[in-house]
């Protein structure tokens, strides 16, 4: 909900003018990134799962270094321990036996230039997609194509959703997360427009069940990356903390999150 | 009377003064001539004897002198000086009528040299701009506008533009106390913060007190905006306006009754469809006030005012949402003479905020809100011309509305939800002495008393330790605390209370007549906390009162200056140095959601705040050329710790700089009387680039570009600065008409500087890579407005 209004605050403040200038920015030392993202999508088994390490880079920097060599492996709450193995140097590492279970707990261990991360995190499941709507005299001016993916709360339990909108032929994906504070229980949509979408894009929309602490990283973290950053209506942006540990050397913190997700999609041709 | 033992005491302590010489007073009010408008802080003085006063905000003075025969003085900025002379040999009422300066023909001249009370009194770190002046300081899109007007005084700024509200040094927009006849105003903002709600065709008259707040004051920590509105004239009907290009005015006042009551009613409004050339689409967006007084004069002894204030915005985007809120006051006061040396004023107020939104995509309703009930008795008691008391009482009680969430439809996905209503109740008792100890050393001391009572409310949240934000040790984060149950309340019972003591000092020591030199400490407290996490605040942003998790906020502030006036006084210098501490400002953990949070004790922490700096005024007062030059050097930092070892506090426990700290900020405002028919304005603002966070480094996540922040506040946006022109235009009066018309044209911004309001870091959307874009609000822009009075 606050996103909504934020939005409508900086809107109407477009009596301005922007472009792109030259700006000095101090830089930090490297710090390891952590993308452990475990996705089991609905109707499958759930058994391929990734992993990426990367780096930190100057933010002017055209590449970000991917994280090689390191041993990265998740153990759940059976001992069994899930090795993940790089592909080549891409930084992204694989395993083919993963075992998921909603609502079990795993552990991730990451060990990288002889020190040790660790992050722990459960199972979180998620609700069907169960229609989509499509409006086109809708969005933030009225003449957007507006999408509306509705899925139904589980009630009287807190429930946290992360939504994303990929069109095929766009290059930004659409991100958002929704709790359920004012929405218990109800019907409720996921919500998407998009000036440059058009007839006959699709639509790949995919809900994520996730915990609430990573509710509160990831809107932290999407608040950062939208445009309007920095401008008078926007929170003071800082560093986002996810749920990795540097065990080893804790001031050497990391990036990034651990989460495993219950995830259904749902592909939309937009009409 | 409450406040009887107060009196008693300081009757003793001058008791010998007394009795020594046959003494007696003359009082009255000054007016201006052609409209009865009293006028505030006129000087009267007595040159032989080197003493004088100053009328209050009801235009009323009183003095008492030893028997005998003066000369005395009148003399207010703008008008031809009067010049008398009074045998005192009984108690004496003796009003004033003032005449406009420019068409006053035989102007007396005043050959003494007259010693300029401010020199002497020790109010200092205080600004005063009347409506006139105001008027001539060249704006954007020609509306002229109190609060940027006094942003180009010294110690004053703002986060920038379209942020709304001011900063009075280094203090945060919620910290100035504003009033409006008396009457509080919690958002002084139209649009966004461009411009203000203040009418300045019905203002009378403003006063800023940055610093020695006197002790009738209190509630704000930062300072006191206390603008007074016109009463109306009340010989004859007349009105004036102006039509702009971006809002028009029209404004009436005449008498109900002959030189004993008057109306004033103002109406300002925007025009609807402001933004619509920005957007492309359908859009409204504008905003209205209402500006009402009547005031009678029942005898010499008692006058009666009753004034009205009404404001709105109104926000709507094709159907997808409709945002209306503003303030609205009433007000009745009453000014009672118990003597001509005890003045009396009671005021009834009540005012309240509105807010609310319409979301129609997500069908639903959104109202929040604060009201009050105000009740101020306050008392200014002239015992003779060396002492002077100011005393009274007020009571507030607040009631708090932080939100209603209501679905609109029924296919809404929305609950019903409503905010849990608070409560409060604020107090204080205060006295002010105003005493001369020589001719050259004159102290001013007061006392308030303030408590503050948080009412019963439904569900309090309780905490383990009362600890509502806990700290998360493995990832370093702060979290929420989770309740471990809740606690109801009556209406009746105080949940919890505050009590305070607030000392207030000033001293001005004369090192000649025309040179001083004044110190000030002042302590203050702050109930209220404007819950804002953003860099300059949002209307829909909620006020929250102390309480069992929220502690009132602190201010101790010391000040010195030098003061001169030179050349006839057509020149003064103000060198002012200040220092100030404020404990338990509130700072909030990342991601705090602010809005519709019915617990905000969980995202809330306590820190503190200091700024520091110097201020220089230099001011020509007089001539066909006149103007200031301010300049102010400052810091203002505010700082989170942990509250233990452990803790990380916010930005690492380190201080950093508010988003409204500008190390230097320059401002320069003159205007020039080139002929009978053409006037032109002028300012130039040159200010250190307002702090901003950019980011260290960057990272990927999700397939996302995301820049990771460092230090708050860490970084500057660029240097601002801008020049803007106006020149006003009279064309030739014509003798027997009433009708009076007059041109201003103006450029704001003139050699188009694109100053940053803001530097937002993102991928590009075509390539990905990564860029800083510069939001620039106002490059140059042309204005023209005409005004008329009849």
């Amino acid at each position: 909900m606050r996103n909504v209004l934020y939005l409508i605050a900086i809107n109407l403040l477009m009596v301005s003018c922007q472009d792109v200038i030259e700006v000095k920015v101090p830089s930090s030392k490297p710090r390891l990134v952590i993308e452990a993202s475990i996705n089991w999508f609905k109707g499958t088994n759930g058994k391929q799962q990734s992993i990426k390490l990367s780096l930190t880079a100057p933010y002017f920097s055209t590449e970000i270094p991917p994280a090689n060599n390191a041993t990265v492996t998740i153990t759940d709450t059976n001992n069994n321990t899930f090795s993940f193995i790089e592909d080549a140097d891409s930084g992204i590492y694989f395993n083919n036996n993963f075992i998921p279970v909603l609502n079990d707990t795993y552990i991730l261990t990451v060990i990288y230039n002889d020190e040790t991360y660790t992050a722990t995190e459960t199972f979180v499941p998620v609700s069907n997609i169960d229609s989509v709507e499509q409006k086109n005299d809708g969005g933030f001016s009225g003449n957007e194509i507006e999408i509306k993916a509705y899925y139904t709360d589980p009630a009287d339990q807190k429930n946290f959703y992360f939504f994303e909108f990929e069109n095929d032929r766009l290059p930004v994906v659409s991100l958002n997360v929704y709790d359920d504070e004012f929405t218990d229980g109800n019907r409720i949509f996921a919500f998407y427009s998009d000036e440059d979408a058009e007839t006959g894009d699709i639509l790949t929309i995919n809900n994520y069940g996730i915990s609430e602490r990573y509710y509160e990283y990831l809107f932290i973290l999407l608040q950062q990356t939208d445009e309007e950053s920095g401008d008078p209506f926007e929170t003071q942006p800082s560093t986002v903390r996810g749920n990795c540990i540097n065990q080893t050397n804790p001031n050497n913190f990391p990036l990034g999150y651990f989460r495993l997700s219950q995830a259904d999609q749902f592909i939309y041709t937009i009409e | 009377m409450k406040f009887s033992p107060w009196l008693l005491l300081f009757y003793c302590l001058n008791i010998s003064n007394v009795i020594a010489q046959e003494k007696f007073t003359i009082s009255g009010t000054i007016s201006e001539e052609k409209s009865n408008e009293t006028l505030i802080g006129v000087n009267i003085i007595f040159p032989e004897i080197k003493s004088g006063t100053t009328t209050n905000e009801y235009g009323f003075y009183s003095i008492t002198l030893s028997k005998g025969t003066y000369k005395l003085i009148v003399s207010y900025l703008g008008f031809s000086t009067l010049s008398e002379i009074i045998v005192l040999d009984q108690n004496t009422t003796k009003n004033f009528s003032l005449i406009d300066a420019p068409e006053s023909l035989n102007e007396v001249i005043i050959t003494e040299n007259i010693e300029k009370l401010n020199i002497r009194t020790p109010q200092m770190s205080v600004n005063s701009l009347t409506s006139s002046s105001i008027k001539e300081i060249p704006v954007v899109l020609g509306e002229s506008d109190i609060i940027k007007a006094i942003t180009l005084l010294p110690g004053v700024t703002n986060a920038g533009e379209g942020s709304s509200g001011f900063n009075v040094r280094g203090g945060a927009v919620d910290q100035n106390l504003i009033l409006l006849d008396e009457a509080t105003i919690y958002n002084s903002s139209h649009l966004f913060g461009f411009f203000s709600v203040f009418n300045p065709d019905a203002i009378k008259d403003l006063k800023l007190y940055k610093g020695g707040i006197p002790a009738r004051y209190g509630g704000r920590v930062a300072s006191v905006l206390d603008i007074y509105q016109k009463e109306g004239n009340s010989k004859e009907f007349h009105a004036n306006g102006g039509i702009g290009i971006v809002s028009s005015r029209l404004l009436a006042e005449g008498p109900i009754k002959k030189d004993k009551g008057s109306f004033l009613l103002g109406g300002r409004s925007s025009y609807a469809h402001l933004f619509l050339p920005i957007f492309d689409i359908n859009n409204i967006a504008y905003f209205y006030d209402l500006n009402t007084k009547l005031s009678y004069k029942l005898n010499d002894r008692n006058n009666i005012y009753l004034s009205g204030y009404f404001g709105r915005d109104v926000f709507s985007i094709a159907d997808t949402f409709e945002n209306t809120y503003g303030n609205s006051v009433l007000n009745f006061r009453w000014n009672h003479l118990f003597s001509d040396k005890l003045f009396s004023n009671l005021s009834l107020i009540y005012s309240d905020y509105y807010y609310g939104l319409k979301l129609n995509f997500v069908e639903f309703d959104w109202v929040s809100g604060i009201k009050n009930f105000n009740i101020k008795y306050d008392f200014k008691h002239y015992l003779s011309n060396t002492f002077k008391l100011e005393y009274g009482i007020n009571s507030i009680y607040y009631k708090f509305n932080p939100g209603d969430i209501k679905p609109t439809g029924a296919s809404s996905g929305i609950n019903p939800f409503k905010l849990i209503d608070k409560y409060a109740f604020e107090n204080a008792i205060y006295l002010d002495v105003e005493q001369k100890l020589s001719n050259k050393l004159a102290l001013s001391y007061g006392l308030r008393f303030s408590s503050f009572f948080r009412l019963g409310q439904d569900a309090l949240n309780m905490y383990e330790n009362n600890q509502a934000v806990t700290f998360n040790d493995d990832f370093k984060i702060y979290e929420k605390a989770e309740p471990i149950g809740t606690e109801s309340f009556k209406k009746s019972d105080v949940i919890k209370s505050f009590h305070n003591l607030e000392p207030r000092f000033s001293l001005s020591y004369k090192l000649n007549d025309h040179t001083s030199i004044k110190a000030s400490y002042n302590r203050m407290n702050q109930y209220l906390h404007l819950l804002s996490n953003t860099s300059s605040p949002t209307p829909l942003d909620v006020w929250a009162p102390s309480g069992k998790y929220i502690k009132p906020q602190k201010l101790d502030q010391f000040a010195i200056g030098y003061f001169k006036n030179f050349n006839d006084s057509d020149y003064s210098l103000e060198i002012e140095s200040f220092f100030k501490t404020v404990k338990n400002r509130i700072d909030y953990i990342d991601g705090a959601d602010l809005i519709a949070n019915n617990a905000i004790e969980q995202v809330i922490l306590n820190g503190r705040a200091k700024a520091y700096g110097m201020e220089v005024l230099l001011k020509k007062n007089e001539g066909r050329f006149k103007g200031w030059l301010a300049y102010t050097l400052s810091k203002s930092e505010q700082q989170t710790k942990g509250r233990t070892p452990n803790e990380l506090g916010i930005n690492n426990g380190n201080w950093y700089n508010t988003p409204y700290d500008k190390t230097h900020d320059i401002s320069l405002t003159g205007s020039y009387q080139l002929n009978d028919k053409w006037k032109l304005n002028s300012n130039f603002l040159f200010q250190t680039g307002q702090p901003a966070t950019f980011p260290n480094a960057q990272y990927s996540y999700n397939g996302v570009n995301i820049p990771n922040y460092g230090d708050r506040n860490a970084n500057r946006l660029p240097t601002y600065h801008r020049l803007d022109l106006s020149a006003t235009y009279i064309p030739k009066l014509e003798k027997n008409k009433d009708w009076q018309g007059y041109w201003v044209f103006g450029f704001y911004n003139v050699y188009n500087r694109r100053n940053a309001a803001s530097i937002s870091f993102s991928g590009n959307n075509e390539t990905g890579l990564n860029e800083a874009t510069r939001l620039s609000i106002f490059g140059i822009i042309p204005s023209i407005s005409y005004n008329f009075k009849f």
